[in-house]
C-alpha cells in the first residue's frame, strides 16, 4: 500500500508541537531580577575554574551542566524564605551561570597558542616565529615562559581579543534574532533540544510553589542517575590524579577505539565506541528517526562503503593496517570525505532554502496568526525588536569588524573579507539554524574555504592564517531564543542581563585562566585529554598553515570537484527520492549526518532512542514521556554538574596547595 | 504537479548514477544531475505549499 503523503510543513508543524509541550499557550515576563543577577555572578564565577580544569582533563568543559548547580542553590533559598522563584528568573539564572562558568574557555586560545608556538611542529614547519604578536607573545617571551597571562606580553593579544568581543556581540545578538524569526517563527521548526532547559528550569520553579508535579519527581530521577554518572566517568577519574600520575579511568575517555578490531573484514572503517554514555540522554531527546537512520547509515558507511565500494575502487587509498581511529580519520578524510562533505553540505543549503523561498513567496498572499507556519507575527509582550534594527546593528557591527581585520592584515584584499561578511556569513548561519531547528547541533561546514580564499587572493602571508576572518555562523545561537520563548522569558530582560554581565566575565575569565596556567603546564599528565589530543592538534594546524607554501597542498589537493560534486548530487537524490517515496524529510537530515561518520559514537544515543522509542513511550504514553524526557535529561546534566564540580574543585585545591614529591 | 517533481527527481537521480557508472564521475554531468535534481525539488515543495491544507495528516514517531 503507498504511503500517504505527509507534507513537510505537516510534519516540522507536529514535530514543533510535540516539542512544545505546554501547546505554545505562555504569557512572557521579565526574568532579570537583582538577586538573580548576583545570584548568577556569584555561583558562576565559584564554578568557573572547575569548568575550565574540567575542559582541560576530559575534554568537556561541564559549563553545560553547572549552572543547574546555582538554580538548586536559588531555589532552596526561595523555599527557606517562603518566597517563590518563577521560570522566567530561574531560566536567566542558568543563563547568566552558563555564561559566567563558560567565560573563562574564551581565552583558551591563548593557552593553546602559547603551547603551539613552542612545539616542536611550530619550529619543523617553520611558522613559530611567524606568528603574528596579535595572536600571541613571542615563544622566548617572559609571558609564556612564566605562563602568564597577566604579563604586558599579552597586551595587544588580549585587547584585540576584546575589540573583537564586543563588535561580536553586536553582530551575534542581532543575526541570532533574525535568523529565529526566519526559523521558529515562520518555518515553525521544532528545535528538539530546547525543551531540555526549558522545562528543567519549570520543573525547578515549581518546587518553590505550594505544589509539586510530576516534574520534580522526574527532575530527581535524572539527577540521582547524573550523579551517579558523573562520578564514574568524571568524579574517578579527577579524584585518583590528586593522589596518582596517572589518573585511573575506570571507562577509557574519550573512547575504547576498536578500528583494529575491524580492520581485516573492513579496512578503511572507523569504529571507536564513545564511553561519553550521558549521550542516552540526548537519544531519548532527539526524534527517533533522526537517530536510527543517522546510526544506520554510519554503519553502513564504515562497513560497506568504505571497505567494499571505496577502498576497493581505490578512492580509499592511503590507509594501510594497524592505524586507529584518529589517524584512519584523517586519511580517509583526505582522500574522500573532506570534499564528499563539503558537497554533502551545501546540499543542505539548498534544501532549506527549497523549504523556505516557497514559504517566503506566499507570505505576502498568506495571513496567517502568530504561531501559524508561514506566519512572522510575533506573540504579544515577548519583547520583540524591529526586523529593520535589528538589520542595521548586524551590518555596524560586520562594518566595524571587517576594518579591524583590515587593519591587522592591511595587504589582504578587502573584497574577500567583505564576500566572507556579507555572502558567506548569512547563507552559513541560515543553513545551521536549519539543522539546530531539526537535528540540534551543528551539521554545516565547508572545508578549506579560507584556503580556496587564499589562493584566489595570492596573498602569500602567514599572518591571514591567524586573522579572525568574518566567516560566522548565528544558527546554533537560535536555540537560545526558542528556550527563551519556551520559559516565556521576554527577550529585552535576557538582552539587558547579557550586556549587564559582559563586562564582568571579561576580566574574571583572564584571571581564572591565568590561575589554572599557572598550577602547570598545560599539556601535561595532570591534563590527559589535551595531553593526547593538542600534540596532533599541532600537527594539523601546521600542515593547515603551511598548506599553500610553494604553491604544494596537500590539503588542497585532497579536494576534488569530481567528489564535491558526488557529495551535492547523492544528498539531493536521497533528499529527492525520500521526497517521491512520502518518507518523512527527518529521515534525510540522520542520513546527512551519518555518512562517513563513526558509528561508534552514536551508540549511547541510539540505545536511549531504543529505550524511549520502544518501552517508555509504551510505559508513559507518547505524550507523557516527550514532557518528561525533557526534564529527565535536565535532572541529569545537574547531576553530572553538582558531581563534576564538586570533585573537580577537590582536585584544584589539593594541586594548587599540594607539592608532590615525585 | 507531484508527478512533474517526482519525474523530475527520479530523472535526476538515474542521470546522476549514470554519471557516476558510465560516465567517469565527471563533475560536470554530476552537477547537471544536481541541476535536475534542484529543479525538482524547489518544484516538490513549491506544489507543497500551493497544496497546503489538502493533507493534514499526522506523522507518527516511527515513521
Amino acid at each position: 500500500m503507498a504511503r500517504e503523503r505527509i507534507s513537510q510543513a505537516d510534519e516540522w508543524q507536529t514535530w514543533a508541537q510535540r516539542y512544545d509541550i505546554e501547546g505554545g499557550t505562555r504569557t512572557f515576563e521579565s526574568g532579570l531580577t537583582v538577586k538573580v543577577f548576583f545570584g548568577a555572578l556569584f555561583v558562576g564565577l565559584l564554578m568557573m575554574p572547575g569548568s575550565i580544569y574540567l575542559s582541560y582533563v576530559s575534554g568537556q568543559s561541564g559549563a553545560a551542566a553547572a549552572p543547574w548547580v546555582a538554580v538548586i542553590l536559588f531555589t532552596e533559598l526561595a523555599r527557606r524564605s517562603f518566597t517563590t522563584a518563577r521560570r522566567q528568573e530561574l531560566y536567566m539564572l542558568l543563563s547568566l551561570t552558563g555564561a559566567a562558568v563558560g567565560s573563562g574557555m574564551q581565552y583558551r586560545s591563548f593557552i593553546w597558542y602559547a603551547y603551539f608556538v613552542n612545539t616542536p611542529q611550530a619550529v619543523s614547519y617553520e611558522i613559530a616565529d611567524k606568528i603574528p604578536a596579535w595572536v600571541v607573545p613571542a615563544g622566548d617571551s617572559v609571558g609564556v615562559l612564566s605562563r602568564s597571562l597577566l604579563h604586558p606580553d599579552w597586551l595587544l593579544p588580549i585587547g584585540i581579543y576584546l575589540a573583537t568581543k564586543l563588535l561580536g556581540t553586536l553582530r551575534f545578538v542581532s543575526g541570532q534574532y533574525i535568523l529565529f524569526r526566519l526559523t521558529a517563527d515562520l518555518e515553525r521548526l521544532p528545535y528538539p533540544m530546547a525543551p531540555i532547559t526549558a522545562q528543567g528550569a519549570t520543573a525547578l520553579a515549581e518546587t518553590t510553589g505550594k505544589q509539586e508535579t510530576w516534574r520534580w519527581q522526574v527532575f530527581s530521577i535524572g539527577s540521582m542517575a547524573g550523579l551517579l554518572w558523573g562520578f564514574i566517568y568524571i568524579g574517578v577519574p579527577a579524584l585518583t590524579g590528586v593522589m596518582m600520575s596517572t589518573p585511573i579511568q575506570i571507562l577509557k575517555i574519550p573512547w575504547i577505539d576498536f578500528t583494529q578490531s575491524i580492520e581485516g573484514f573492513a579496512p578503511t572503517g572507523v569504529f571507536a565506541l564513545r564511553t561519553d554514555f550521558s549521550q542516552m540522554l540526548i537519544g531519548f531527546v532527539l526524534p527517533f528517526p533522526v537517530v536510527m537512520s543517522e546510526f544506520v547509515t554510519a554503519m553502513l558507511s564504515q562497513f560497506v562503503v568504505n571497505p567494499h565500494i571505496l577502498y576497493r575502487n581505490e578512492i580509499l587509498h592511503q590507509w594501510h593496517p594497524g592505524l586507529d581511529v584518529r589517524a584512519v580519520g584523517l586519511f580517509n578524510g583526505l582522500d574522500f570525505y573532506r570534499s564528499y562533505d563539503m558537497g554533502k553540505n551545501f546540499s543542505l543549503g539548498l534544501v532549506g532554502m527549497a523549504a523556505s523561498i516557497p514559504m517566503i513567496f506566499k507570505l505576502r498572499s498568506s495571513k496567517k496568526e502568530a504561531g501559524q507556519r508561514g506566519s512572522l507575527a510575533t506573540p504579544p509582550n515577548r519583547g520583540d525588536f524591529p526586523l529593520w534594527l535589528m538589520g542595521i546593528l548586524w551590518l555596524i557591527g560586520m562594518a566595524g569588524f571587517v576594518w579591524l581585520i583590515h587593519w591587522m592584515v592591511p595587504n589582504f584584499p578587502l573584497s574577500f573579507l567583505l564576500g566572507f561578511a556579507f555572502l558567506y556569513t548569512p547563507i552559513n548561519s541560515y543553513i545551521t539554524a536549519r539543522t539546530f531547528g531539526v537535528l540540534g547541533r551543528d551539521l554545516f561546514e565547508i572545508p578549506y574555504l579560507h584556503e580556496i580564499t587564499f589562493i584566489l587572493s595570492r596573498y602569500e602571508e602567514i599572518d591571514i592564517w591567524f586573522a579572525p576572518l568574518p566567516d560566522e555562523d548565528y544558527g546554533a545561537g537560535t536555540q537560545g531564543w526558542r528556550v527563551l520563548e519556551l520559559t516565556g522569558t521576554t527577550f529585552t530582560s535576557n538582552l539587558a542581563a547579557t550586556l549587564l554581565i559582559m563586562p564582568i566575565l571579561i576580566i574574571s575569565g583572564i584571571l581564572v585562566q591565568h590561575f589554572i596556567w599557572q598550577i602547570a603546564p598545560i599539556p601535561s599528565a595532570q591534563y590527559p585529554f589535551v595531553q593526547m589530543m593538542w600534540p596532533i592538534n599541532a600537527t594539523h594546524e601546521c600542515l593547515m598553515k603551511t598548506s599553500l607554501r610553494d604553491g604544494n597542498s596537500e590539503m588542497l589537493q585532497a579536494i576534488r570537484g569530481d567528489y564535491v560534486a558526488a557529495g551535492f548530487t547523492s544528498s539531493l537524490a536521497i533528499y529527492g527520492l525520500l521526497w517521491v517515496f512520502r518518507y518523512p524529510s527527518m529521515w534525510f537530515y540522520g542520513i546527512i549526518g551519518g555518512i562517513g561518520a563513526d558509528p561508534g559514537s552514536m551508540v549511547a544515543r541510539l540505545l536511549g532512542a531504543i529505550i524511549g522509542r520502544f518501552y517508555m513511550i509504551k510505559r508513559f504514553g507518547l505524550k507523557r514521556w516527550f514532557m518528561f524526557n525533557p526534564v529527565l535529561a535536565a535532572g541529569f546534566a545537574c547531576g553530572v554538574g553538582l558531581v563534576g564540580m564538586g570533585t573537580v574543585a577537590i582536585a584544584l585545591v589539593s594541586k594548587a596547595v599540594i607539592v608532590k614529591p615525585f | 504537479m507531484e508527478k512533474l517533481a517526482s519525474i523530475i527527481i527520479i530523472f535526476g537521480t538515474i542521470l546522476w548514477l549514470v554519471s557516476v557508472l558510465f560516465l567517469g564521475g565527471s563533475w560536470q554531468w554530476q552537477m547537471f544531475a544536481a541541476l535536475i535534481l534542484t529543479i525538482g525539488i524547489f518544484t516538490a515543495h513549491f506544489w507543497e505549499e500551493l497544496s497546503e491544507g489538502r493533507n493534514k495528516k499526522t506523522p507518527k514517531d516511527d515513521t
